[in-house]
């Protein structure tokens, strides 16, 4: 038999590792705040080679840092990260026709896998770029890119990818300081709802893994989420 | 005088074994055994096929026959383990602070069980190996094939690419010719990735800064899964994608539409 205060003892420390374990949960759940969502704008209907569907819109943008975005003013953990803006989850409509427009502010080299050079998943495979009409940009100037895609599990399919060109770093700045942004527009037309996540595939991170590092293998700054739900949600 | 010698030491042996083997502990054990035997035979046969995921080549059907073969071989082994765990927790189990009495001698000096351990074990590991030398050479055959095609595959966070040197082609899905042996030169740009078609039974590190190889026959029309099978940073559950093996004229139609739209520069 075993003896009550042994017995108490050992509840008595299974109660207090509990509790340990409960505090480092509720502080680790407090502690790691969800980016905002940013939904894309809704806008009457479009005629597509689908037929008339819902519009819908929204606007991105690409800095050099973190002083813009999600992270704050200051930056955050990591004010030197280049990071995607407004925030990290952005969220479309379903069946709809989307257009993204992309401020990107960041310069750019040669891109590891020519692949992402070019526009994938949009109609007509093309995008705009300052205005002009394209269907990818020059594999050894990208900046960044825009890339959607997700598991293959109980959802429609769906990849995106837009090529993102550097800026001219010899160009008079913008009033907030960054270099004047090239502009793309990019439409595509989403199906079924589904979760999806978005990264850059231009190895931005500076650091190890071949530039893969740092803020491109780090939640919130050149990946996060890209839900599409129905309309009514 | 020799020889009976040899016949005495054959003999005591037998009666060694034959004592050992009415001991009622062994006796015990021996019942456990058979219960741990047919239970996990029996779970294995039932519950394995539905938990191993649908074949689409020759490949995979070898890799679940091996999985059954090591399995079924491995459950004499593994009951051995547990008859005897289970004797002991039932039967030798011993409470209060009183040292429990010796166990019975050790049988390490007993000839016929140390030839009857040493000749199934040895017959054990041959029959694997020579299992694991014959499938080798089986799985070995598409990318032996004169006609093979060749895909490039480049894993990085956290996506695939598949590049058609013939064709000039890049896609970010698989598209293969039924019963056609695919051969796949596996690279990475970053870490270290594993290109796996979860159904094809093929799976290998893409490595950054060399190229590995692996090769599979697809021998069933449809749509396949292919996942990065090594932990690779933040993303990884997501990365992903599809292989469609389709006929192989629609394989050529799928070349001829696409063929060089996807290249840069567009030429």
């Amino acid at each position: 038999m075993v003896p009550v205060n042994k017995a108490l003892r050992t509840l008595g420390v299974i109660a207090i590792g509990s509790l340990v374990v409960s505090l480092c949960a509720i502080l680790a759940i407090g502690v790691s705040k969800p980016p905002s969502i940013l939904k894309a704008i809704q806008n009457g209907k479009a005629q597509t080679t689908e037929g008339l569907l819902p519009a819908a819109h929204m606007e991105i943008s690409i800095w050099p840092d973190s002083m813009r975005g999600m992270h704050g003013a200051h930056g955050g953990a990591h004010p030197g990260f280049v990071s995607y803006g407004p925030t990290s989850h952005f969220q479309v409509p379903a069946h709809s026709v989307v257009t993204i427009t992309f401020k990107q502010y960041d310069s750019g080299e040669k891109i590891s896998n020519p692949y992402f050079a070019k526009v994938h998943g949009t109609v007509d495979g093309s995008m705009t770029l300052d205005g002009k009409k394209v269907s990818g940009i020059d594999p050894n100037a990208v900046g960044h890119t825009f890339t959607v895609h997700g598991m293959n599990t109980g959802q429609p399919d769906m990849f995106l990818s837009i090529p993102l060109p550097p800026t001219d770093e010899d160009a008079e700045p913008e009033p907030n300081g960054y270099a004047k942004p090239h502009i793309i527009t990019a439409t595509f037309i989403t199906g079924a709802a589904g979760h999806y996540i978005w990264n850059c595939e231009y190895p931005c991170g500076d650091g190890s893994y071949a530039k893969f590092g740092n803020a491109m293998s780090t939640g919130g700054y050149m990946s996060g989420i890209f839900d599409v739900v129905d309309a009514n949600a | 005088m020799l020889s009976e010698t040899s016949e005495d030491t054959t003999k005591q042996s037998r009666n060694r074994v034959g004592s050992f083997l009415s001991r009622r502990d062994v006796q015990q054990a021996i019942r456990a055994w058979v219960f741990w035997a047919v239970t996990l035979g029996g779970l294995g046969y039932l519950l394995i096929p539905h938990l191993m995921t649908d074949s689409a080549s020759k490949t995979m059907d070898i890799v679940k026959s091996t999985f059954m073969a090591f399995y079924y071989t491995s459950v004499p082994v593994a009951a051995v383990v547990l008859g005897i765990a289970t004797q002991t927790v039932l039967h030798n189990r011993h409470a209060g602070t009183v040292p429990p009495p010796d166990d019975n001698p050790a049988i390490e000096t007993n000839q016929m069980a140390n030839i009857v351990w040493v000749v199934i074990s040895s017959a054990l590991c041959v029959f694997l190996l020579v299992w694991g030398l014959v499938v080798e050479n089986v799985v070995a055959e598409p990318s032996r094939a004169a006609n093979a095609t060749v895909v490039n595959v480049t894993g990085q966070q956290w996506i695939w690419t598949f590049n058609y040197p013939a064709a000039r082609k890049d896609t970010n899905e698989l598209y293969l010719p039924v019963d056609q042996p695919v051969i796949f030169k596996v690279q990475s740009k970053d870490v270290t990735h594993a290109f796996w078609i979860v159904q094809m039974g093929i799976k290998i590190n893409a490595n950054r800064g060399e190229i590995t190889e692996t090769a599979v026959t697809p021998n069933k029309i449809g749509v396949f899964d292919v996942r990065c099978a090594e932990l690779c940073g933040l993303l990884h559950a997501h990365m992903q994608t599809r292989v469609h093996v389709v006929s192989k004229a629609d394989y050529e139609k799928w070349l001829a539409n696409q063929g060089s739209v996807e290249q840069w520069p567009a030429s």
